[in-house]
């Protein structure tokens, strides 16, 4: 059996990251490392190479957007796959967290919270098979 | 027209004197008379006449002497000389000296009143030439008045003001939309707007209100980025005549930076207020869902259910805070503001897909059959999802299992008309009235288990005005509704 592989889950929300890892752990059967900002998650993207990153949007310190361009801009991590996590309360708005813009960061999904389990697992399960 | 008239006849004979006095007075003049020069000047002195009948050839004073007086005491008198069985050249001398006309004797009383007519016509026609002329020149210096109160006008205003006309021309302006424009150039009336004008957004919407169809036009808003980086918004109204030809176009011009920078400061402020009431109910719902997949054990099934239910009602909140989220934004007019050419069958078919698990839940098929050749309509890309969002999830919230929803696209004139169709429980006639009335939700046995935050059809409402297109309803208690929107097809 090949070795689990590696998600990096990052949000400030203790219990969010909570409740998601124990999905990704029990149901997916992934290693889950957590991050609760973007500085932080930076430090374990470097330290401890993630197979794909699930990322908050809004947090403090560095947010997602951020940290998800500054990646996608580094020839080293490119390849890391990235699921952002947005919890925008209206889509008809141009407010600056719109998920729309988080197309533009050239993420490779996104994902609105709350979102459901099986949505997560299957987006994840998605991006690391192909 | 017969004007009254004084007439003054000096002669030295009495019959000339009493039968010029019959026959004028009879025409309905006033006539009175003098023997001689003398007397003639000083009657002339105390009054004003008209007409002086002169008679040339009289003892003492004569006429030619007469004539010399009057034209020095009253220049105004027209003078008709009477010359017994004289040469032309008395008469001519006369009328050298100032005499307006002359009748010789003997007389007719006809010819008499014909001189007398011609000279009263005359006379009319001097002074209505006079009235006319001073009319004239209180005219133009009334325009010249208005001209300047205009320029005031224009210049003092906070706004810019340009007008075009039907060539696309400039043909005036003020220094506020200079400045907002930079209208290059001092000699710009007359030169074609996107000439001098460099803003393509603007030079647009003029053409589109030029190029509107007669008699439905409407004024044109939009936002504008000018001269320096500027947000203006932009009002372009047609200018149309009698017939409803549109002849140009008069822009008003406002400066928005300030109010921008506001709206920015309030989308932020709503943007981090809304993640803070939304955060920690996303987060309860996740703990809930995580819960329920028995990751942390397993649970059963009545747990599971009242879990559901939670979940439910932890949804309905973030769908409340979505919706005042929007409506506040409409309000504030923060959205709707990027109209772009839109192919609505896109737009309603995305909206489809994403609705697919809640009308799958529930086994209603949708249907839809959109014509293909709708024409685009310039619209909000956000806001007509909204608009759609609504009215089909309404449909299948509103519908029993195993129910069918009908969505039509057509061309109705010049509206795009799209209606949304089930045959779900529909809506009674008592509550149609309240339907877009925000918070107001059917209440009856079947709605009580259907979540709804009572703002979706209000927030519908109000883009679709946002739109100028409208919305209207049809639905009967137990059969199910038709919700139809128009909105105005895109002019080109």
């Amino acid at each position: 059996m090949s070795e689990k592989k590696k998600v990096l889950l990052v949000d400030d929300n203790p219990d969010f990251c909570e409740a998601t890892k124990l999905i990704l752990e029990k149901k997916g059967g992934y290693e889950v490392t957590l991050a609760y900002d973007g500085v932080e998650g930076l430090e374990k993207v470097k330290s401890d190479r993630p197979d794909i990153i699930v990322l908050d949007v809004m947090m403090p310190n560095k947010d997602g957007y951020k940290m998800c361009s500054e990646l996608k801009a580094d020839d080293e991590y490119r390849d890391i796959p990235i699921i952002l996590l947005t919890a925008v309360a209206s889509h008809i708005s141009d407010t600056q967290y719109t998920p729309r813009m988080g197309m533009e960061t050239e993420a490779d999904d996104y994902l609105d919270k709350p979102a459901e389990p099986k949505e997560i697992l299957r987006r994840v399960d998605a991006l690391l098979k192909k | 027209m017969e004007s009254k008239a004084n007439i003054l006849v000096v002669d030295d004979e009495a019959v000339i004197r009493d039968g010029c006095t019959k026959i004028l007075t009879k025409a309905g003049w006033d006539v009175e008379t003098a023997e001689n020069g003398r007397d003639g000047i000083e009657l002339i002195k105390n009054k004003n006449f008209d007409i002086l009948l002169l008679d040339l050839m009289m003892p003492g004073m004569n006429g030619l002497e007469v004539i010399q007086v009057v034209n020095e005491i009253a220049p105004d008198i027209y003078i008709v000389v009477i010359t017994g069985y004289a040469t032309i050249e008395t008469a001519v001398e006369a009328m050298k000296r100032g005499a307006y006309d002359y009748i010789p004797k003997p007389f007719t009383p006809d010819q008499l009143r014909v001189v007398v007519k011609k000279v009263l016509d005359n006379k009319a026609l001097l002074l209505e030439a006079e009235y006319l002329r001073e009319e004239q020149e209180k005219g133009l210096l009334a325009i010249a008045h208005e001209k300047s109160k205009i320029k005031t006008i224009l210049n003092c205003m906070p706004n810019g003001v340009l007008v075009i006309d039907g060539e696309k021309r400039i043909a005036l302006y003020n220094p506020i939309a200079s400045k907002l424009l930079n209208i290059s150039g001092d000699e710009s009336i007359g030169e074609f707007a996107d000439a001098c004008i460099d803003c393509e957004d603007l030079n647009s919407m003029i053409l589109d209100v030029l190029n509107q169809v007669q008699n439905d036009s409407t004024i044109i808003s939009g936002e504008i980025i000018g001269y320096n980086a500027i947000p203006i918004m932009a009002h372009i109204a047609p200018v149309m005549v009698q017939d409803g030809d549109i002849v140009g176009a008069v822009a008003i011009l406002q400066d928005i930076s300030t109010q921008k920078a506001i709206d920015n400061m309030k989308a932020d402020f709503i943007a981090k207020v809304t993640h803070e009431l939304k955060s920690p109910v996303a987060t309860i719902n996740q703990l809930l869902m995580t819960l329920q997949e028995g990751v942390v054990g397993d649970l059963e099934k009545e747990q599971s259910q009242m879990i559901g239910r939670a979940r439910e009602w932890g949804e309905g909140l973030l769908d409340l805070i979505s919706d005042l989220l929007n409506i506040s934004k409409i309000e504030s007019g923060l959205s709707i503001q990027k109209k772009v050419p839109l192919n609505i069958k896109d737009e309603i078919e995305n909206v489809i897909d994403l609705l697919k698990p809640q009308s799958d839940k529930k086994k209603i098929a949708i249907d839809i059959s959109m014509n293909n050749n709708l024409p685009v309509i310039n619209a909000d890309k956000d806001g007509m999802r909204e608009v759609f969002t609504n009215l089909i999830s309404n449909a299948i919230k509103y519908t029993d299992q195993g129910g069918e929803i009908n969505i039509k696209g057509e061309l109705d004139r010049d509206y795009v008309k799209v209606s949304v169709s089930d045959n779900g429980i529909g809506i009674s006639e008592k509550d149609m009235p309240f339907i877009f009335e925000r918070f107001f939700r059917v209440k009856t046995k079947k709605t009580r288990q259907i979540m709804g935050t009572g703002l979706g059809l209000p927030i519908v409402k109000e883009i679709i005005d946002a739109h100028l297109g409208l919305i209207e309803v049809q639905s009967e208690e137990g059969t199910g509704s038709t919700f139809s929107v128009f909105l105005p097809r895109k002019v080109d």
